[in-house]
């Protein structure tokens, strides 16, 4: 065997009329590192079997040999479109265990709603601009990317780093927004109706899109439940779960929202949920916007789990104390376990965190929502053409940070 | 073993689930390995038809050793409103797991999504599914020994070969340290090289 990268798309295995191919792993359209081998009689699809694993950096063992915050820095790591939401999640279930969950601020909550639904537009376009791209239309690319730059740059102004700003903290969120931060969301704001307009001109009537994605990579309700899909995948199957409505955090149960549904459950069907979503996320940005004019503190009054404001260490002893304390050997969670979830762009996101009354996390279990639904492929692919493969995986929109962890 | 895994200090519980009252996340279930199935096809029969998730955790010192968590969501299979899912049940259903004869029986005929979610099982934490159809690692290379999720498997330590370099490519394990080649490659060494101020 030469030393020469595999290719792309590779016949393994012909007989009769039936071949083997192998897809990937470096495949450009598997939106990371993932192989599928797949059995085609003529161009139909008849079997398939997917490689992953290729991007396992064993963040759940690494977790749990950290503190619980700094646990958090490489929680953010797993789903790299939506850092936000992992630590999210990760705090929410840290943060029953600690029963801290009513003493959160409301200012607090309403920052991290903010930044929950800027990363969820951000993600969808990802999805929207890379998903367009295997059906060679680059335009949509550069539009949606135009968004999630303003959206990072945000992310970048509260958080101080674009990808993963380790913002969120059990207990609130690591300082408050800078100066002019809303009047910079407001330009988005302004911004967003356009572009979104621009986005669904270029391609929900376009017919080589429709042609495309209609009927292509159908999912009934009855597979969507049978192989646990969630997320724009479960809703573009008619079932409206959305666990921002059933199991609401963070006061989602205060904004109006609509959960965007459709019956049809083909790529098509996915692709207008995914364009519903980013319309009802900036509904939801619009009202927190309000909210976020009130003043308030940030972060949880609690010197044991959250150190006290660095400029009163040199004026205070106990501030002193809980510094050093929190910084050399972090604080201590009750024991006791908790299932958490919460809904990320990809479905619902689980965190299974157990302590045992220590200062690290005994185990995260992640529940991850891109696995499951990429597992879907399995069947959805059936009695498709090769041709459409692209459609498919991409429809299903998998994070392999997050597939592999 | 690494100073850096968790140490072991006076008041940790060595099941931290047993100490404390129920936080109302889920409905628990608590069933030994036989009971399982049976367990499972009851809550999937009273509605719970979505197997959300699956995974293990391991008490080291515990009896029985490993907990495997079932995460249970009633979720209707037809199209439905936000109003009609409401706040679904949750179930959480945790079967006991003896570390000296790890087995569980597999739940992939009762839900297809369980497949990735055992092999995962099997693959950190050595719990055999007894019935998967392809019981085999998914995030580990094939070759790999050990379980790395079980609390006794050090957090680092020297690539040895018992804990060879993962395989990159399915079909062209190319052995480690083995310089690129192909003509992409000789280019880049000849720039490499120019850059330098070498001969090309």
């Amino acid at each position: 065997m030469s030393a020469e990268a595999p290719h792309a798309l590779e016949v393994l295995e012909k007989t009769g009329n039936t071949m083997t191919l192998s897809m990937g792993p470096q495949h450009p359209s598997t939106h990371g590192v993932l192989q599928v081998i797949v059995e085609v009689s003529g161009e139909t699809v008849e079997s398939l079997e997917m490689e992953i694993g290729y991007l396992h950096t064993g963040i759940e063992k690494s977790a749990e040999n950290l503190f619980w915050t700094q646990a958090q820095t490489v929680i953010e790591r797993m789903d790299y479109l939506n850092p936000v939401g992992n630590a999210l999640c990760y705090t929410l279930a840290a943060e029953r265990l600690l029963g801290i969950t009513e003493k959160i601020p409301a200012r607090a909550q309403a920052i991290r709603v903010v930044h929950s639904e800027l990363t969820r537009i951000s993600s969808h376009c990802v999805w929207l601009g890379t998903h367009a791209i295997d059906l060679g239309a680059i335009s949509n690319f550069w539009y949606a990317f135009d968004i999630r730059e303003n959206i990072l740059d945000l992310v970048e102004a509260s958080g101080g780093a674009r990808m993963h700003p380790n913002y969120l903290r059990i207990g609130g969120v690591n300082g408050d927004l800078p100066a002019g931060w809303l009047e910079q969301l407001d330009v988005l704001i302004e911004k967003f109706p356009g572009r979104m307009h621009e986005l669904r001109t270029m391609l929900q009537n376009n017919p080589i899109w429709r042609d495309r994605t209609i009927d292509i990579g159908i999912v009934t309700p009855e597979d969507a439940v049978k192989w646990s899909l969630s997320g724009p995948s479960l809703r573009g199957s008619g079932i409206a779960y959305d666990v921002r409505k059933a199991f609401p955090y963070c006061g989602y149960e205060t904004y109006e929202f609509d959960v965007a549904v459709r019956s049809e459950g083909d790529a098509y069907a996915r692709f207008l949920v995914r364009l519903d979503e980013m319309d009802e996320s900036m509904r939801i940005i619009r009202q927190v916007r309000e909210r976020l004019r009130t003043p308030g503190p940030v972060m949880v009054d609690d010197p044991k789990i959250v150190a006290p404001p660095k400029e009163t260490i040199a004026l205070s002893m106990e501030a002193l104390i809980h510094h050093f304390k929190i910084v050399s050997e972090g604080f201590r969670v009750p024991p006791g376990d908790v299932y958490q979830a919460i809904e990320s762009p990809r479905g619902e996101l689980g965190y299974y965190l157990i302590s045992n009354g220590n200062n690290r996390p005994y185990r995260i279990r992640t529940r991850p929502p891109s696995m499951y639904n990429l597992q879907a492929l399995k069947q959805i692919a059936i009695g498709n053409l090769i041709a459409d493969m692209v459609v498919m995986i991409g429809s299903l929109d998998p994070v392999f940070g997050e597939v592999d962890r | 073993m690494p100073s850096s895994q968790t140490p072991s200090i006076a008041g940790t519980a060595l099941d931290p689930t047993s100490v404390r009252p129920p936080l109302n996340d889920a409905e628990i279930v608590r069933v030994t390995p036989a009971e399982l199935r049976d367990t499972l096809v009851r809550l999937r029969d009273e509605g719970c038809s979505m197997l959300l998730d699956l995974g293990a955790v391991d008490y080291l010192e515990r009896s029985p050793r490993f907990d495997v968590a079932y995460h249970l969501l009633a979720m209707p299979a037809a199209v439905t409103s936000v109003a009609e899912i409401g706040t679904p049940r949750r179930v959480r259903v945790l079967a006991g797991v003896p570390g000296d004869d790890a087995r569980l029986p597999s739940v992939v005929d009762l839900w297809p999504s369980a497949d990735w979610a055992e092999r995962e099982v099997w693959d950190l934490f050595g719990i055999t599914f007894e019935g998967h159809p392809n019981l085999r690692r998914v995030q580990m290379p094939d070759e790999w020994q050990g379980h790395p999720l079980r609390k006794d498997y050090p957090l680092r330590g020297p690539a040895t070969e018992a804990t060879p370099r993962p395989a990159f490519a399915l079909k062209s394990n190319v052995p480690a340290g083995t310089p690129p080649a192909g003509k992409v490659a000789e280019a880049l060494q000849r720039q490499i090289a120019r850059a330098r101020g070498q001969d090309v």
